[in-house]
């Protein structure tokens, strides 16, 4: 293979299963919610509505571009690929299975928030060039909840990061491989409750989703954020959305769920279906996701502020404390 | 329930010149437009407490526009109306400061009967667009059925 | 980001005293602007007429500081179709269609109204059968209403399934109406003297149906919308309408009894067969959106409990009275009132003797509840604003008209 096309081809296999992975989290997403709603969600676009996503896109693409007039031009271009980018870059580190991964970084976990930390950016540069008053207020919202939400979710995985001694990705997921007693699986979700809780709660924060979608907001803003854009702007924003919660689901099963492994399995029979075993714990974690989206009413900003800054930040302190004088006591020179 | 016309009657001594007399519609008290304010006012403060407006609706007799304020007591259970009548191109007296809920009711009114609105905070037009004709004129045709089905 | 062609804001009750409307609600702190010498503006958003939650086409033309509602304006009129100039120009019979185009979500109550108007100039007694199944088609389109009210509701907060569960319920109520009286909104059922048609054994049978599991339903929907922790945060001393502001904006209804006055058209000045219907008059203790969530919840409970009586009670007879073709009222005037799930509709007629009425005015609750708007959502939060419309529940055909 030539020197160019080597790292070339997991980057265009990164691009290919983000759009795969799109398409078939939108018709998840419609499916899901059809059902939780007493509805049938997509039946007509070929069987059981299976085609109507990709229909969707090609109706995405070949829509009007239009730019309204007032809108900062080149931060109103820029602002979806500043969302897109990130969401594709987050695909780097996850270990789809002990060898099938992009590329292994020891600060994987880190990279991985750095990446997407850099996505509400985008959201603030297509509010604030949109010349809409909805988006810019979705703009706002979006830096407000970024500050609260973005520290616990970061302080929330660092329990995992002190006991396991790594951020590499895979090494977490290696640590978390047998069972205790017998029966218990090796899982941090077991040992570290408190932090898988912060988590999924600054996870849905940090993907936009009900009842934390203070930045899209469709009752109260509209589209908040996304208003003014159309065609394939609005389709890499909605592609990143899915994309991003690809990713946090990922994260979320490689630190508290496993990863790739299984218990009781032997890795003889693991190993050939390790990454399918991870897509599907992932896609669980979506399925969640959407359940809650389906259900839950929206919280207010303030309300979300309150719990942010009042709650999961002093929480997730306290018990990162707690890890470490834990993690000192029992292991003093390191658990790895 | 009727209200008592004497007790009305007593009420409305020395505020304003009102008749007061038993219609079909109910209770009527008709008073002169610059006195409206006044009579609700005191309507509102007697013990007969008529705390709440119900309605206000115009009506075009061809001479005049006649206003209608229907009043209502929670406390004696009664209902009143207070009329009175407006020329064609009369100032119509905001009575707002007394009852809220005029607010908009009055807005509409003057609109839809060609008013003008006076010492209303925000004398804009409600419904309809401006230029429009104060459609609940009577003299202000509305197409027939012919002329619908001619169209 | 203000632009020039926004509407400058006049509020109407910010000119002279007695009302205060910048003031804010317990619980929101209010922040100075212009912190550290920093300039500042407010924005101006409309909000509306096209936007997903203005239940129809209102435009509110909002000033915001920040989040924060400073004042409000209420635009309204996109749906103004001159119903009570087309009034005088219709016969009495006719004057129920107009009304079902008014309070398009509960047209039943609209259609009676009218009705009773012509009737009391008339001086028709009306069967007891028709009286009783006015009645019975009134609380069966009071809880349709009602489920339209909540699952919006719950579209407002956010919460996108209350809205679709709440249709299922509809579903099944909107064919029993669609089997008496043959349309799922414009029934154009009642008429002057009685009702349109008798109740067919399919619509009785999907009614008893209905009605055997909707108090369950209802406790599902409480559940899971009322139960929870996010929902209660944000309608809880939300939104307060004390009973001296209800009652000087002239509220009634469900918005009036949730600020705590005892008034219901039902209960006070009863008509059809509602002074032989037992039934409880919800009442709200702060008149929070709380309360009113909470009264309209109970009053779809008492709502199926009136249709209950209403099946097993039904007399036998005539539903309609003879009533020539064409109504000639004498002269005169008169107002008739119902309850319909947004407040008291009235329909104030003017008869001069001829066969259309001299003047038809429809007071439009939905006008006063929304009038209530510019003065409470001034202190509360852009989102809260919208919470605050979807609860007082107005329909925007009447308003308009």
């Amino acid at each position: 293979m030539s020197q160019v096309l080597a790292p070339i081809l997991p980057v265009l296999a990164a691009i290919g299963l983000m759009l795969a992975n799109g398409v078939v989290l939108i018709y998840m997403l419609r499916k899901v919610l059809g059902h939780l709603h007493l509805r049938l969600g997509p039946v007509h676009v070929g069987p059981k509505g299976i085609v109507q996503t990709t229909a969707d896109v090609l109706k995405l693409l070949s829509k009007e571009d239009i730019r309204p007039n007032g809108v900062d031009r080149w931060m109103y271009v820029l602002a979806p690929v500043v969302v897109f980018v990130p969401s594709l870059m987050a695909y780097a580190a996850l270990p789809f299975s002990e060898t099938l991964r992009i590329t292994r970084l020891d600060t994987g976990l880190l990279y991985t928030f750095a990446v997407l930390s850099v996505v509400p950016l985008g959201v603030i540069m297509a509010g604030w060039s949109s010349a809409n008053k909805y988006a810019l207020i979705g703009a706002l919202r979006a830096a407000a909840q970024q500050v609260a939400y973005e520290v616990p979710l970061l302080l929330s995985v660092l329990p995992v990061v002190m006991i396991v001694g790594s951020m590499d990705l895979a090494e977490i997921v290696a640590f978390q491989t047998g069972v205790w007693l017998g029966v218990v699986p090796r899982w941090f979700v077991v040992l570290l409750i408190p932090s898988f809780v912060i988590f999924m709660i600054a996870a849905l924060c940090e993907l936009n989703q009900t009842p934390f979608d203070m930045s899209e907001a469709e009752s109260e803003l509209v589209s908040g954020f996304a208003t003014e854009y159309s065609s394939m702007k609005f389709g890499l924003i909605f592609l990143s959305e899915f994309s991003n919660s690809f990713v946090i689901s990922a994260l979320a099963v490689t630190l508290f769920f496993g990863g790739w492994t299984l218990p009781f399995v032997p890795d003889s029979v693991l190993a050939p279906i390790a990454p399918v075993v991870f897509v599907l714990k992932t896609y669980i974690g979506i399925f969640v996701f959407m359940w809650i989206r389906g259900t839950l009413p929206r919280v207010r900003i303030d309300h979300l502020m309150n719990l942010g800054w009042k709650w999961l930040i002093p929480i997730s302190l306290a018990w990162l404390m707690l890890v470490g004088v834990v993690v000192k006591l029992v292991a003093p020179g390191g658990v790895a | 329930m009727l209200p008592d016309t004497t007790v009305v009657k007593t009420v409305l001594t020395g505020v304003a010149r009102a008749e007061v007399t038993a219609t079909s519609l109910g209770v009527v008290v008709r008073v002169p437009h610059e006195d409206t304010a006044a009579v609700l006012s005191a309507l509102k403060s007697s013990d007969l407490g008529f705390v709440m407006l119900v309605d206000l609706l115009g009506t075009d007799t061809d001479e005049d526009v006649e206003l209608t304020y229907h009043l209502r007591s929670f406390a004696r259970d009664e209902e009143l109306y207070v009329k009175c009548s407006l020329p064609h191109d009369g100032v119509l007296h905001s009575v707002w400061n007394v009852y809220a809920s005029a607010l908009l009711p009055e807005r509409e009114t003057a609109e839809l009967f060609g008013l003008t609105l006076a010492g209303h905070p925000n004398p804009a037009r409600l419904l309809t667009t401006d230029g429009e004709q104060p459609l609940l004129r009577r003299s202000v045709p509305i197409r027939t059925l012919k002329e619908v089905r001619d169209r | 980001m203000t632009d020039p062609r926004d509407t400058v804001l006049t509020h109407a009750l910010q000119a002279e005293g007695t009302f205060d409307p910048g003031r804010a609600p317990a619980g929101i702190k209010r922040i100075p602007s212009g912190v550290d010498g920093l300039a500042t503006e407010h924005l101006v958003v409309n909000i509306g007429p096209q936007h997903p939650s203005t239940h129809g086409v209102l435009r509110l033309v909002a000033e915001l500081d920040g989040e924060e509602v400073m004042n409000v304006e209420v635009a309204v009129g996109y749906l103004h179709r001159g119903i009570e100039k087309l009034g005088e120009h219709r016969r009495y019979h006719q004057l129920g269609t107009l009304m079902d185009r008014g309070d398009y979500v509960s047209g039943i109550h609209g259609e009676l109204a009218a009705a009773l108007a012509a009737e009391q100039l008339l001086e028709v007694e009306v069967p007891p059968r028709g009286q009783w199944l006015r009645s019975l088609m009134s609380e069966v389109n009071r809880i349709a209403s009602h489920l339209v009210w909540f699952g919006t509701f719950g579209l407002d907060c956010g919460a996108m399934g209350q809205f679709l569960y709440a249709m299922r319920e509809r579903e099944a109520l909107l064919d029993v109406l669609e089997s008496v009286t043959g349309q799922r909104m414009m029934f154009n059922y009642v008429r002057p003297g009685g009702v349109l048609d008798d109740i067919t054994p399919d619509a009785e049978q999907k009614l008893r149906t209905f009605l055997r599991t909707i108090d369950s339903y209802l406790d599902e929907h409480h559940a899971l919308l009322g139960g929870n922790e996010i929902f209660q945060k944000r309608v809880r001393g939300v939104g307060v309408i004390d009973r001296e502001t209800g009652l000087a904006f002239g509220l009634t209804g469900a918005n009036l009894r949730g600020s705590g006055v005892p008034y219901d058209v039902r209960r006070d000045k009863p008509y059809a067969a509602y002074t032989e219907l037992d039934f409880d008059v919800p009442l709200g203790a702060t008149g929070d959106a709380w309360d009113r969530y909470l009264v309209r919840m109970e009053e779809m409970r008492q709502a199926a409990r009136m249709c209950r009586q209403c099946i097993e009670g039904l007399p036998e007879g005539d539903v309609m009275a003879k009533v020539p073709r064409v109504l000639r009222p004498p002269a005169g005037e008169t107002y008739a009132c119902v309850e319909s799930p947004r407040g008291e509709l009235g329909v104030h007629l003017v008869a001069d003797g001829s066969d259309t009425p001299y003047r038809f005015h429809y007071r439009a609750p939905s006008l006063f509840a929304m009038q209530v708007l510019e003065e409470i959502l001034p202190g509360h939060l852009l989102a809260d604003a919208i919470m605050l419309i979807g609860s007082v529940d107005i329909v925007l055909g009447e308003i308009d008209r």
